[in-house]
């Protein structure tokens, strides 16, 4: 009992560090689909250009910035927007942004079950969501990602998502050292 | 470890039956309410509904001060001023709203601008705006369908920018919905089904899409049950006053249940086929709902097969085994649709409107997988999928 309340202050803090570690990955491999991935590009095309998404955890936690730089390419601002956002997916709380960040709960689930609030046009949340479905299905194993997106796209085939998976981690790596470096 | 979870709120204070506006004097007393605005439209007041609900006030010495009643079909951010306007002229401090969707939802809207102040409802527009209780607030639905009198939620136009402003927070709630069977008795007969298959949409989608739960599930199930049992009985027999009031209380249970556990691809259909092509929203609800659950079929067939009791009764299930029930339920739902157009000629398929063309259903498509309410579908749906589900309810 004793240990469990010593090792609290750690756990709540190791989970805040993997969620603001997760949406660094995020935001880096939202901008990496969007340069290689046609089926990303014709959903994010559509978003006006200079479109802000933010996914945040309520009140002030780790959060992430995108935005649309036109013909469908994202850039990742990191946890900071030159100006106020266009849309907004924010957690209630950092153990619900949890549970979504590592594949406990469906990104659908989450919604459904009020783990988030959306501030903001609901039409281009959805369209983002489908993004962040897209990212997932390519960046993780198909067993993880069956628990993280609704349904796994039946026509997703090994080589096509090792070729784009290969690329985004590849572009998210450079773009995590590059960051270092400056 | 149980990963479910969910929420449910419906403060609504629900007042039904007979002589049921007679109440609403003594409820605004008991909010302090003395000056209460009513906010309806022509056709509402065309049909002599306004009559009854002015008279119990009256009976009781409470004066309605001011009746707004030119509410268009799809309420601006133009009327929305211009009422509270008046609202504030004649210094009302409550507000009746008594007619369908779009009376409701303008009377929420008002709401917001005479309670926060300022004449730009836009600014209030979006989720969790609004941080303050309103003021008394209550709703005479016209219509059995929308369930507008219990939900958190209301869309006005932006004839300036042409959008839809949407407003969510649960300080829209009324304080009070009154359900009264004199209010339905005089409703067409098509507006009757159409509005009927609203409410049997907004109970069927909320007991199969993805924030199902045991409370939404209970009240969902009550308002199938009641439809099932009193639509067609109330279109033979439109003076039935029992029916009209079990259709009545069908819809503000089947909006509890939708408000607290969402709606699906129906509605996603449903909302830019009326947007596209102008059809009602209780019509695009019945043409969509036997498809889309075809096409959710074997993620939704446990519940979809349990709601077989309430659709056909406790001898149909028993005798239905349980592998047939989901099928069953959606023939159920199919028998419905097609007595509903033997009666009053609520078309079954998109074509039978006359109103869609099949060069639109791309676009309605397209627009469809960006509604909100495909979010809680219970299956992932392709651009593919929408046209299969659409050319299915074609002809």
């Amino acid at each position: 009992m004793m240990l469990s309340k010593r090792l609290q202050p750690m756990i709540f803090q190791a989970r805040r560090a993997y969620v603001e570690l997760m949406f660094q990955v995020m935001g880096r491999a939202l901008q990496a689909i969007s340069e290689v991935d046609d089926i990303t590009r014709n959903e994010t095309r559509t978003l006006p250009v200079g479109f802000l998404f933010e996914m945040q955890v309520m009140p002030n936690g780790p959060k992430l910035i995108v935005e649309h730089t036109g013909d469908g390419c994202l850039y990742f601002h990191g946890d900071s927007a030159p100006r106020p956002v266009d849309l907004s997916i924010q957690f209630k709380h950092i153990a619900h942004a949890f549970l979504v960040l590592s594949f406990q709960e469906k990104t659908s689930v989450a919604f459904a079950n009020d783990r988030m609030l959306v501030d903001g046009d609901v039409s281009l949340a959805v369209r983002m969501t489908r993004v962040l479905n897209r990212l997932e299905t390519f960046i993780l194993p198909k067993l993880v990602a069956q628990r993280a997106v609704k349904e796994y796209p039946a026509d997703l085939h090994l080589p096509n998502k090792l070729m784009n998976a290969a690329r985004i981690y590849l572009k998210v790596a450079t773009n995590l050292v590059e960051t270092a470096r400056a | 470890m149980t990963h479910k979870y969910y929420e449910f709120f419906c403060p609504v204070k629900v007042i039904a039956g007979k002589a049921a506006l007679e109440h609403i004097p003594f409820e605004l007393t008991g909010l302090a309410a003395k000056r209460p605005m009513i906010i309806t439209d022509k056709g509402v007041r065309a049909a002599g509904l306004l009559d009854p609900v002015i008279a119990a006030c009256e009976e009781s010495g409470l004066e309605i001060v001011s009746i707004y009643d030119d509410v268009p079909p799809d309420s601006s951010t133009t009327v929305v001023r211009d009422i509270a306007k008046v609202y504030r002229k004649e210094k009302c401090d409550s507000i009746i709203a008594v007619g369908g969707g779009s009376a409701i939802d303008t009377g929420k809207a008002v709401n917001i601008l005479v309670s926060e102040g300022g004449d730009d409802i836009a600014k209030y527009s979006g989720a969790g705006i609004l941080k303050h209780p309103l003021k008394p607030f209550f709703v005479v639905p016209t219509t059995a369908g929308t369930g507008s009198e219990v939900t958190s939620i209301a869309v006005i136009t932006d004839e300036k920018k042409g959008v839809k402003l949407p407003f969510s927070s649960s300080f829209l709630l009324p304080n009070a919905a009154i359900i009264d069977p004199r209010m339905t008795l005089t409703l067409p007969p098509h507006i009757t089904a159409a509005t009927g298959m609203d409410a049997l949409t907004h109970a069927t989608e909320a007991f199969t899409c993805m924030a199902k739960n045991p409370l939404s599930d209970a009240y969902a199930t009550a308002a199938v049950k009641k439809i099932s049992q009193s639509l067609l009985k109330v279109l033979d027999n439109p003076k039935d006053e029992d029916g009209r009031l079990e259709l009545a209380q069908a819809s503000t249970m089947a909006g509890i249940a939708f408000s607290n556990s969402m709606v699906g691809l129906v509605h996603s259909l449903g909302h830019a086929t009326g947007a596209i092509c102008h059809l009602p929203h209780g019509l695009c609800m019945s043409l969509y709902l036997p498809y889309v659950l075809e096409f959710n079929l074997e993620d939704i067939r446990g519940p979809l097969g349990e709601l077989l009791l309430y659709l056909e009764g406790p001898e149909v299930y028993s005798a239905t085994p349980a592998s047939r029930r989901a099928e069953a339920s959606i023939s159920a739902i199919r028998k419905l649709r097609d007595a509903l157009y033997k009666r009053c000629q609520l078309p079954r398929t998109l074509k039978e409107t006359g109103k869609v063309l099949e060069s639109q259903l791309e676009s309605i498509a397209e627009m469809a997988l960006d509604d909100g309410s495909i979010m809680f579908n219970p299956k992932e749906v392709s651009l593919e999928d929408a046209m299969a589900v659409l050319r299915r309810a074609w002809a």
